[in-house]
């Protein structure tokens, strides 16, 4: 059974049309990475399946059951935009009066029980307006777990973090899936912080799903290169450029080629050239480069 | 392994559901200043209305009361569904204005923190929303519908006016416009689920209904056609105005059927519009 399986689902705001045909599967215990640019119809979709939003067609199920379904909606936790979370309050109070409106029993015990899995059991008698951008996150997210959702929906939860806030969200959304029971729906524009945890990816562009696959896939579909300096980029460039059909210098100030060979072969070829190689190394490309590659090709 | 993964859904009941709700509800009403500030405020309007209204002037001379007896400051000594002056207007019946700021201050942070959406994800019954927020704020209403007749009567007393009035009318008044208080308190979640993404309309249509300037030109024109005005009791403001010194149970009954009447209504209609609206 799939945690989300859309099909054919579109909505529409007036004469805009946000979403179109979107079809998406979210294997249970996944941590389904959803990208796409700002407009694509992201938020839109996460709304529609956290029923924030009324669907102009398709169908949206959960659990195999539909998006409607009261049971399965009390099994649905969601960060989108803010917590909902009141400033005055201390994190535990904010915690517990959620625990309230869903009358969670022994609420105390399950409330440090989540705090615990965030990292914030030390901040938990913070007023929320004192707690930094990424402890209101996890509080997000802590908000977001309580009474035991089989289903979480985040919305740029990696928003504004540091490189501590990453990893400890990382370990987070990582820790949550380990019963297999949970599924995560995530989107993020930080590509290679989300390619660390997602398991599965979906692209939408437009409305519409372009891409969906496992972290294996995109794994197998990023090609390798290799990536070099040398001494004379400017004239290696224009050498490499004769004989392979793809050289790239990358922000780093590498140059790249794509096309099938091996560092032994450029060495050789430049030094044939008189020219000294540096520094030579075979990486793949990443989410990020895949994913800009992929928007490339469908323009 | 797949037998590991099975996953049950129960559908929480109506009861856990909407006590879940009026728990946090009421838990938010007793954490938010504003309501012990419209507490403080329902307390000291009238007892400011019957002070001010004994000073003397400018010239020294002191002014006519407003009022001849302490409980017209609780209520009017008839039906008067087309004022004359603000003797007639400056009742209990001002608690609706205080709380239809109140209704919009509490659902506009709902909107505003995110809150509904945490709510709506888990909570697929939208009726749920509208039924807490219309009692938790009849609650706040009533509350302060209390401190106004606590404000009203010290502040006549200490003025000197007459304590002289029908007990029993009074009682039934008072209760009759605390009731009504779940009518308006619908009203007013309604108007605010309506113009959710609009504060400044949100508190300005609660401010113009609550003063009932509608149904006061309906009825200075039903007057004038010499139609009798009790037709009027089928609206939020006829009925709160009906319940004056001179009520009976009669009047009571009307409060309760007009005011839960209206409720039910203002619930349906939220409810269908948040089910076919937008979170935003």
């Amino acid at each position: 059974m799939n945690a989300v399986e859309i099909s054919n689902l579109s909505k529409n705001f007036g004469a805009k049309q946000a979403v179109c045909g979107l079809n998406m599967t979210v294997p249970m215990g996944a941590i389904y990475g959803f990208i796409g640019e700002n407009g694509s119809g992201k938020s839109t979709t996460e709304k529609m399946i956290c029923g924030l939003i009324p669907t102009s067609g398709g169908s949206i199920k959960l659990y195999g059951k539909d998006y409607t379904d009261e049971a399965v909606r009390a099994k649905v936790g969601v960060l989108i935009e803010a917590p909902g979370c009141f400033p005055g309050l201390s994190v535990f109070d904010n915690m517990m009066l959620q625990a309230a409106n869903l009358r969670i029993p022994d609420a105390e015990k399950e409330v440090v029980k989540v705090l615990k899995m965030v990292r914030m059991e030390g901040a938990a008698g913070n007023k929320y307006k004192n707690c930094s951008l990424g402890m209101k996150q996890r509080v997000g997210i802590a908000m977001a777990l309580l009474g035991n959702p089989t289903l979480l929906v985040l919305d740029e939860p990696l928003n504004g973090l540091d490189a501590d806030g990453m990893r400890i969200m990382r370990e987070v959304l990582t820790d949550i899936i380990k019963d297999g029971k949970r599924s995560i729906v995530v989107s993020s524009h930080l590509l290679g912080e989300l390619q660390k945890v997602a398991t599965h990816y979906g692209i939408i562009r437009h409305g519409k799903m372009i891409c969906e696959m496992t972290a294996d896939e995109l794994d197998a579909s990023c090609r390798t290169y290799v990536a070099l300096q040398t001494k004379e980029m400017n004239r290696s460039r224009m050498l490499l450029g004769c004989k392979y059909s793809r050289v790239e210098e990358d922000e780093a100030g590498y140059l790249r080629v794509y096309d099938l060979t091996t560092p032994e072969e450029i060495v050789s070829y430049l030094y044939e050239n008189g020219i000294c190689v540096t520094e030579i190394k075979t990486d793949k490309i990443g989410l990020e480069e895949y994913y800009i590659d992929l928007m490339k090709g469908g323009k | 392994m797949e037998a590991k993964k099975e996953l049950k859904f129960e559908s929480p009941s109506f009861g856990r559901r909407l006590g879940g709700m009026l728990g946090v509800d009421f838990y938010r009403l007793f954490h938010t200043p504003m309501f012990y500030i419209l507490l403080a405020i329902a307390a000291i309007i009238p007892a400011m209305v019957s002070a001010m209204t004994m000073m003397p002037d400018a010239n020294g001379n002191t002014m006519e009361p407003l009022y001849s007896n302490v409980w017209q400051i609780i209520a009017a000594s008839k039906p008067l569904y087309v004022i004359e002056g603000i003797a007639d207007y400056a009742n209990m019946n001002m608690v609706f204005i205080f709380g239809g700021i109140m209704v919009s201050i509490f659902i506009g942070h709902d909107y505003k923190s995110g809150y509904v959406k945490q709510l709506f994800t888990t909570h697929a019954k939208k009726q749920d929303y509208m039924m807490s927020k219309s009692i938790v704020c009849a609650f706040a209403m009533a509350c302060m519908c209390i401190t106004y007749l606590i404000g009203g009567t010290v502040g006549g007393m200490l003025v000197g006016y007459s304590m002289e009035v029908n007990v029993v009318s009074l009682i039934l008044a008072i209760i009759g416009k605390m009731v009504m208080s779940l009518g308006w308190a619908s009203l007013y979640t309604f108007l605010n689920i309506i113009f959710r993404r609009y504060f400044g309309i949100s508190i300005a249509s609660s401010f113009f209904f609550g003063t009932g300037i509608l149904i006061i030109g309906v009825a200075a024109i039903v007057e004038n056609l010499s139609i009798p005005t009790a037709f009027l009791n089928i609206f939020l403001y006829g009925s709160s105005v009906n319940a004056c010194l001179v009520s009976n149970i009669g009047t009571l009954l009307i409060c309760i059927v007009i005011s839960v009447a209206w409720a039910i209504f203002y619930n349906v209609l939220g409810t269908r519009i948040l089910s076919k609206s937008d979170v935003y």
